[in-house]
């Protein structure tokens, strides 16, 4: 297949699925106005904790940037298919009937979810920044640059973690919803989203940078404050990013024979 | 009398089918409980490291923090423990047409919804996560507990539930008006309360500090009650004002969930026809 012909596909179905966010979920401006208020929370609390102590070479400005852009990035740093969901109800099975290949077509579905977020939730938010009180901007251009370069590694890392965990979701027989939750909960925790990692007591940070949960949120928001040397945490996630897609293709491969479905 | 009886009988029944769960793939409940343990581990996991690196909170001290994180993972559990398959979700009851299957029961709905989301062995982790850190935390509170302290702790803790479960209805209700829009308003609703009741909120400005005692009372699942039987709020009226603030939910709660039924009576569910839109 010719890649203008598969870019079109993956173009189509990206439309397909931003218009379908306005048609079926129509409260997403409740959904909206919850994420704002966990932001402030967050961003009050950090400054009560931060103005008492040091932060290991993190101030205060950057660390309520890093937790803003989290926010308005929340989607693209912890990257979701929802494979799980497409196995619980038996959408799999139409996938693989569809003129190309499952792994653009979830990915194109991922990127269709986000449109709707990115222009009626990130953007607004990026725009009240100077009213919360925070500096919204990366900390040079070329760190914005590198930012974008990074969230791309973001997405195809967590695209590998979600094939990785659909194929032992086949294999082990085991419950998507489960599955969802506990990836969802690890990774807020271990990926630096909710806390940046260089605020954990015992040096925590410093051995969860190297694992490859730091380099789906971590990576790009040390990159965008300046925190952290661009060179390597770009390198750690392309060496991520390599690894897991090897072993995601060969899960994969392996397990979908195991795979059976009803209906979709 | 009787009603209680009803009560007592249909809880027992559903223990037992969830213990028949249980027991039915011991392989499938551990791997389901463990489950449930890392994700209730990995929630409070931040605030905690956060308590351990700073040496508390902004006003708050390790232990206090750590007590308020295990009466917020036990106020989790409660509900998952009595308002399990979605009683808790309301809004997917009846987006789904599944209130229809309530209406059925020959018994009032407010004793089905009561009783049919009781799973106390499956959905007992949080509950016990919580239990857990309470107890460890009390080992620092030895000046405050006796036992009128224990008896104020468990109203409250039955207050904060009873809010969350208001709170749940009065949003979920709006199904019954928008069932395919409203399906799943529980969901970022409750995922919003579980991430914020981990926080103290005393940072907040007053404005924003209302608004989660009022409007959106996630203050009141941890933070406040906590606040005020950890002795940080020292006015009298402090540790009723969660079980207050919970009566007025409830009302309001039952209020929209009301006239959302009055709603319903008019135009009953699309489920079961032939273009309803889970047909």
């Amino acid at each position: 297949m010719n890649l203008r012909k598969h870019a079109r596909k993956m173009w189509v179905i990206v439309a397909l699925e931003a218009a379908s966010t306005l048609g079926e979920d129509v409260l997403f401006i409740i959904q909206f106005l919850f994420r704002v208020l966990r932001v402030v929370v967050l961003l009050s609390l950090w400054r009560v904790i931060l103005t008492e102590h040091d932060t290991a070479g993190m101030t205060l400005s950057t660390i309520l940037t890093y937790t803003l852009i989290q926010e308005v990035c929340a989607e693209q740093l912890l990257p979701r298919t929802n494979i799980e969901w497409a196995l619980h109800d038996g959408g799999i099975a139409m996938r693989f009937l569809q003129p190309l290949d499952l792994v653009s077509q979830f990915m194109a579905h991922m990127v269709g979810g986000w449109v709707f977020g990115l222009v009626f939730f990130s953007l607004p938010l990026l725009l009240v920044a100077p009213w919360l009180g925070v500096n919204p901007a990366p900390v040079s251009v070329l760190a914005a640059a590198l930012f974008l370069v990074s969230v791309l590694c973001t997405m195809a890392i967590g695209v590998a973690f979600d094939f990785i965990f659909a194929a032992l979701l086949t294999h082990f027989e085991g419950s998507a919803y489960m599955v969802g939750r506990v990836r969802v909960a690890i990774s807020l925790v271990l990926s630096g989203a909710l806390v940046p990692l260089a605020l954990l007591p015992w040096n925590l940070g410093a051995i969860l940078q190297w694992l490859p949960f730091a380099s789906l949120a971590s990576a790009p928001l040390r990159i965008y404050t300046g925190t952290g040397d661009p060179r390597l945490l770009l390198a750690l996630q392309v060496a991520w990013a390599v690894v897991l897609w090897v072993l995601a293709r060969r899960l994969w491969q392996h397990y979908r024979e195991q795979l059976v479905s009803y209906g979709g | 009398m009787p009603t209680l009886r009803r009560l007592l009988r249909l809880w027992r029944l559903y223990a037992w089918l969830d213990f028949m769960w249980v027991t039915r793939s011991f392989e499938k409940f551990a791997v389901y409980y463990l489950g449930d343990a890392i994700i209730n581990a990995a929630a409070i996991s931040s605030t905690l490291l956060l308590a351990e690196r700073f040496d508390g909170l902004g006003p708050w001290s390790k232990s206090h923090v750590i007590f308020m994180l295990g009466y917020a993972a036990m106020t989790t559990g409660l509900l998952e423990i009595c308002c399990g398959y979605n009683v808790l979700y309301i809004g997917r009851r009846l987006g789904r047409g599944q209130f229809d299957h309530t209406l059925l029961q020959p018994q009032p709905i407010w004793m089905a919804l009561l009783t049919d989301g009781f799973n106390p062995f499956g959905a007992s982790s949080a509950f016990l996560t919580g239990l857990g850190l309470v107890l460890w935390a009390s080992r620092s509170l030895t000046s405050l507990v006796n036992v009128g302290w224990l008896a104020l702790c468990v109203c409250n803790l039955l207050a904060s539930a009873t809010v969350v479960l208001s709170v749940s209805f009065f949003w979920g209700s709006l199904a019954f008006f928008a069932p395919r829009a409203a399906e799943e308003i529980n969901t970022p609703l409750l995922r919003m309360f579980d991430h914020v009741k981990l926080f103290p909120l005393d940072g907040l400005s007053g404005v924003m500090l209302n608004g989660l005692l009022t409007v959106v009372p996630v203050g009141f699942v941890a933070w406040y009650p906590c606040r005020a039987l950890l002795g940080h709020a020292p006015a009298w009226y402090a540790v009723w004002t969660t079980p207050l603030a919970a009566v007025l939910c409830a009302l309001l709660a039952v209020a929209m969930f009301r006239r959302g039924m009055h709603h319903y009576a008019y135009t009953g569910s699309s489920r079961y026809r032939d273009m309803g839109h889970r047909g």
